[in-house]
């Protein structure tokens, strides 16, 4: 091979090569952070109270439905639950321990795994703690819903006959949502639909606050001690708290 | 050592057959995607607890199929065995299609596939292995197209120089699939060893598939292919690595069984279910017990036609292997409280369960479709396959 002869040839590698490796580059050049506009302050937590939660209390989930227009079709394959309950039977029968409900929703972990997996960075994590997801970027891929180790995410398996908040989009089907605390309204001054219900009932089973506010209520219940996370062990970081669990 | 190439005829009534139920496979797919797409996933046998199904695992499967191009180029251009550089352009061509069909199969599972041709390229997430992966992909095919083109033009350095690149760059794409499941908190998706694992399993079925191809491939146009070569990468190569995946997957499910934390899930993959009996009786008996021993065993192993036998177990074995990746991960309940038992309510809580609906399997035919066509009208087309193979003779 003659040096000219070299020359072509490391010329067509070098440029094959380019061409493979700019593809990653290029995309990220032109990536926004969807993080980038917020000036959001403070960390948003939940307090989940079970000791004043009523069994037969459905007022935080109903009003979650009506607030944030979540899909329901009456078949647990594909409703959409931002907040449910679920039974608790110890495995061991004889520690004398007894069957309890607790409240699932999502954890808003400060680690998401959800954000970390998602392709697109539709699921992202806000300034002020709160996991969203933007419904106009999701591509429908549910590595989200593998990644949560929480079950706490859901698909738009059908499309959504109800629309009852017109204020609030109704999503198509074909995208992956889970529980924002009610972003939308705690940027207008205010504090999530399921809290709000659950205050009316007379229950306050839910306290939602600040946690960099030292005097809220939510601060000084965690620092009360006995607040539990579901499987902090894993490393995620929930921030939502359960008195009684 | 002088080796001719020649496209195929294909004037036969059966290539024409061929084609044609081909082309209606790819039709039908067509059709279940567009019908999916406009009403929903739920058209699919996938729930809110078992997200991923039949399309994500054919997808890991067809990945791993295209490591036949891997185990070619390495045969030759890392190890210099040049009796098998003739089969360097189906293989490169096949892994180029494979990975196609890995690529077809997530994008045709997707729930707003209008949006995949641009949120992806636009917001990028380099902590995500779903945005890693198509860039391996992606690169992957590219990779393949250059060195079949130096394949075809008979450049030597840059042939030898791409065969190195894609047995290095195949590794990367099959560890990345692997990453998929291995880098997610699930009980039975995280495990250090799934991509090892993966590259293993795509080896072992690469390796199969591309016997298979080879010796069909010759039969069918009647041309002279040397026993020995297919003989040599049965017993001295794919027997290795069955042996080599079988060897990973029984620390993987040991490890997962013995430690307190993961005893009970490891308990669910190994005696939990019909994924079980898919574990047991598709995976360890029918893909790797008994091509090895077929292959290991003098009488066997050096019979093409056992030979061939034991590549279909292989890679039937890796299709099971596949969809245990998947799915028992899925249907198996992660431990929300350790000691206590969740139990129905609104949601489908305990052990999930998941059945392939017909949509999907239209699907999947769907995808064989697009590549068996491209396959068979390439042969037509292009000068793939050698005129003939022989075994170097011994010094």
């Amino acid at each position: 091979m003659d040096r000219r002869d070299f020359i072509k040839k490391g010329g067509a590698v070098v440029a094959g090569a380019t061409g493979v490796l700019s593809l990653p580059v290029l995309n990220s050049c032109t990536a926004e952070t969807a993080q980038a506009e917020s000036k959001l302050a403070g960390k948003k937590w939940m307090v989940i109270d079970l000791t004043r939660c009523r069994e037969d209390c459905t007022e935080c989930m109903d009003a979650c439905r009506q607030e944030n227009n979540v899909a329901f079709h009456g078949d647990p394959r594909w409703d959409v639950h931002w907040i449910r309950r679920a039974t608790l039977h110890p495995k061991d029968q004889s520690a004398g321990l007894e069957e309890k409900d607790v409240l699932l929703m999502c954890n808003q972990c400060d680690d998401p795994p959800c954000a970390m997996v998602c392709p697109v960075q539709a699921t992202y994590k806000r300034d002020d703690g709160i996991v969203l997801v933007d419904h106009h970027r999701c591509i429908g891929c549910r590595y989200c819903m593998i990644a949560c180790p929480y079950n706490a995410r859901f698909f738009n398996w059908k499309e959504n006959p109800d629309w009852p908040n017109k204020e609030y989009p109704r999503r198509s089907h074909g995208v992956a949502e889970s529980c924002h605390f009610c972003a939308h309204l705690i940027d207008g001054g205010g504090r999530p639909a399921c809290v709000e219900a659950c205050e009316r009932s007379g229950e306050r089973a839910l306290i939602f606050g600040d946690l960099l506010d030292p005097q809220s209520e939510v601060s000084r219940l965690v620092a009360g001690g006995g607040a539990k996370r579901i499987r902090a062990d894993l490393g995620t970081q929930p921030k939502v708290y359960y008195l009684g669990l | 050592m002088d080796v001719q190439f020649a496209k195929i005829e294909g004037k036969s009534v059966s290539y024409w057959v061929t084609v044609g139920l081909l082309a209606a496979a790819t039709v039908a797919g067509l059709v279940a995607t567009l019908v999916m797409n406009k009403h929903g996933l739920y058209l699919s046998g996938m729930t809110n607890r078992v997200p991923w199904g039949l399309q994500i695992s054919m997808a890991i499967f067809y990945i791993g199929l295209s490591a036949g191009s891997l185990v070619v180029s390495g045969l030759y251009g890392v190890f210099g065995k040049m009796e098998y550089k003739p089969f360097a352009r189906i293989a490169a061509y096949l892994a180029m299609l494979f990975l196609i069909a890995g690529l077809l199969s997530i994008f045709t599972d997707q729930g707003r596939i209008d949006r995949v041709f641009t949120k992806p390229f636009t917001y990028v997430n380099p902590t995500s292995m779903f945005s890693i992966n198509p860039a391996l992909y992606s690169g992957h095919i590219m990779i393949c197209v250059l060195y079949l083109w130096a394949l075809f033009k008979e450049k030597g350095t840059l042939t030898k120089i791409t065969s190195l690149v894609v047995v290095l760059w195949a590794i990367g794409t099959h560890t990345g699939t692997g990453a998929i499941f291995a880098f997610v908190p699930r009980e039975l998706y995280n495990s250090a060893l799934l991509p090892p694992s993966f590259v293993a399993a795509a080896m072992s079925s690469g390796a199969a598939l591309m016997i298979l191809v080879i010796v069909s491939l010759f039969r069918a146009t009647q041309r002279h292919l040397d026993d020995e070569l297919i003989i040599w990468m049965g017993r001295r190569l794919l027997s290795i690595f069955i042996v080599v995946t079988f060897y990973v997957l029984l620390i993987e499910n040991a490890h997962r069984a013995y430690l307190a934390y993961s005893h009970e899930a490891g308990l669910f993959f190994l005696f939990g279910g019909v994924h079980s009996l898919m574990f047991w009786v598709g995976l360890i008996t029918i893909g790797c017990v008994i091509p090895a021993v077929l292959l290991f065993v003098k009488k066997t192993g050096t019979s093409v036609r056992w030979t061939v036998f034991a590549s279909v177990l292989v890679v039937v074995g890796v299709l099971f292997e596949r969809f245990l990746i998947v799915i028992p991960g899925l249907i198996h309940p992660p431990e929300l409280f350790p000691g206590w038992e969740v139990t129905d309510a609104v949601l489908w809580e305990g052990v999930a369960s998941y059945s392939i609906s017909p949509l999907e399997v239209l699907q999947t035919l769907g995808v064989i479709g697009v590549i068996g066509f491209a396959f068979v009208v390439g042969l037509k087309v292009m000068p793939l396959a050698p005129t003939e193979a022989r075994a170097l003779p011994a010094k």
